[in-house]
């Protein structure tokens, strides 16, 4: 089973009857990689990168991840452990420069498109 | 394969009756160019303008650069795939308007990125503020999907380079640079003792606004694959990539890629240049495993000694970046791989999302939080009203004396991970 977690509207209105979504509603870009990582380390499996994208993680308020409850073995464990304890870290080094903006609502809505697209990538190939 | 690349050399552009190049000038006729480009019905109005080195001009926001080029001889069109029908590219002889660019701005998204300063303290990080630019400012119908307002920018940015590359299809260049990739077999043959070296180029492919078009593949689709490099002069890559103005590659970073040129520059002589392998940086963990497994397997099949290794972002190709390294080094193949930092301000910060103990050459395009200070221009080109987000909102701060003080990350190619940027540590 896949699931995303995010905080992206538009990947729960777009995909949310076809995918489990777990949707962090007002929450933040640093509360998504936090959940991924709870997830992670009850033994799911990361399928999508945590720094998906070029936007930066003071500049785009959103992020969606996918992972999934398919097997993970101690290596890949360890793995993806640090990709996502990695995520963090640069989120905290970005957002410790610059603290991410609050956005106008148009520009909100771009970046909720943009990390939609990223994500799509993913989800077209489990759908 | 053997391409010839003829040099005509740009000092200027200008507006003018009649599309020509003469005595090292682009006359460019705008009527003409803006029907062409408004053959596509997604655009409601295209603007030019032009930007020349040592003017008070700002460009801002910057999509993509492209280089006008035209093949003269050979088999196939510059941008097969794209604008020329599929045929394969890289031989015979192309013209090459050097020393011009044309540039596409477009607010694909309000946040679009990236400053072209053609004089002051921010020209210095761009290779941009060199060139004759012709500046294409394109406005979309109203209500035009992200999607398809991205395509329309991206293709009139090569239609414009493409219809004045034309230009110079009968000139006769006086200065010929030769490029020639002979077969693995005959390679081996003529140069027995010289290092075999490749160039893993990896391409930017997540998604919108993060795209690259290999014959008008979209790179997210592709396995890693090989190609020649004088494929990649006659526009076989193209860039659909305008995020992070830093360190994405536009499509003219493309056309003259610098470790291509380094590379040929040192065939036959210190090494065998061997070829190109091309691979992705999609953000499905699997396919990453995929693409790495299989650039490493490239690298092995074709008896390589060493690898340059190029990426193309920030973040996630980081990993990618790291994958790739490990498993090449991993099949006794020596790597160098170039990147760029996001050091902090101060520089002390870890510069990757990702690292391993294989990736011990290195070679870095700068630190993208470098603070720089970026003087009052006297004309912007493109969409003004993105200062207030590039310079106040996010990447920087609007100074009261109209001075912009940003991070490095906001010029145009200024960390370029292919090392065709200004940095350097001599």
């Amino acid at each position: 089973m896949y699931k995303i977690i995010t905080n992206n509207q538009l990947c729960l209105v777009k995909y949310g009857d076809q995918i489990p979504v777990e949707f962090l509603e007002g929450k933040s870009y640093m509360d998504v990689l936090l959940a991924v990582r709870d997830y992670i380390q009850k033994g799911w499996r990361l399928e999508t990168h945590p720094m998906t994208g070029s936007l930066k993680p003071n500049q785009t308020p959103y992020k969606s991840i996918m992972v999934s409850n398919l097997p993970v073995d101690r290596e890949e464990f360890y793995q993806q452990e640090v990709t996502i304890e990695n995520g963090i870290t640069a989120c905290k080094k970005f957002q410790s420069i610059r603290q991410t903006p609050d956005w106008p609502e148009h520009l909100r809505e771009d970046f909720r498109i943009v990390d939609l697209s990223l994500i799509e990538g993913a989800i077209q190939k489990i759908l | 394969m053997k391409l010839e690349l003829g040099i005509i050399p740009i000092n200027d552009i200008q507006f003018g009756a009649e599309s020509k190049v003469e005595n090292g000038t682009i006359y460019v006729n705008a009527d003409e160019l803006r029907a062409l480009i408004l053959e596509d019905e997604d655009l409601k109005s295209v603007e030019f303008d032009i930007a020349r080195p040592g003017e008070s001009v700002r460009i801002m926001p910057v999509k993509d650069v492209i280089e006008p080029r035209v093949k003269v001889s050979g088999e196939g069109a510059m941008f097969p795939g794209i604008i020329s029908k599929v045929a394969p590219v890289g031989s015979g002889r192309t013209n090459v308007l050097r020393g011009s660019a044309v540039v596409t701005t477009g607010k694909i998204v309000g946040f679009q990125e990236g400053i072209i300063d053609m004089t002051g303290e921010g020209a210095k990080y761009t290779p941009f503020s060199k060139l004759n630019n012709l500046v294409v400012v394109c406005e979309p119908v109203d209500g035009l999907a992200k999607h398809a307002h991205e395509k329309a920018v991206r293709m009139a940015g090569l239609k414009a380079a493409d219809y004045i590359g034309k230009l110079a299809k009968d000139i006769v260049a006086e200065e010929i640079e030769t490029y020639e990739t002979v077969s693995v077999k005959e390679g081996i043959e003529k140069w027995p003792n010289l290092p075999r070296v490749a160039y893993v180029l990896m391409l930017q492919s997540q998604g919108l606004m993060h795209d690259t078009y290999v014959y008008g593949v979209d790179a997210k689709q592709s396995l890693s694959t090989i190609i020649m490099p004088t494929e990649i002069m006659d526009g076989a890559i193209i860039s659909g990539n305008c995020v992070s103005a830093c360190d994405k590659n536009t499509t003219y970073h493309h056309l003259n890629n610098p470790v291509i040129k380094d590379l040929f520059a040192q065939h036959g002589k210190t090494i065998n240049f061997v070829g190109v392998i091309i691979t992705n940086e999609n953000v499905y963990l699997a396919d990453k495993m995929r693409s790495s497994d299989w650039s490493a397997k490239l690298c092995e099949w074709l008896g390589v000694d060493g690898a340059i290794v190029s990426q193309e972002g920030f973040g996630n190709p980081d990993t990618d970046l790291i994958m790739n390294c490990k498993k090449i080094e991993g099949k006794g193949v020596k790597t160098v791989i170039i990147t760029d930092e996001y050091a902090g301000r101060d520089g002390l910060s870890q510069s990757l999302a990702d690292a391993d103990a294989a990736a011990n050459a290195v070679v870095t395009g700068g630190n993208a939080n470098m603070v720089i200070h970026l003087p009052k221009l006297d004309k912007v080109i493109g969409y003004p009203e993105v200062a207030d987000i590039i310079a106040g909102g996010f990447d920087g701060s609007l100074q009261a004396d109209g001075s912009i003080v940003a991070e490095l990350q906001v010029i145009t190619g200024a960390t370029n991970e292919m090392g065709f940027n200004q940095l350097s540590a001599r």
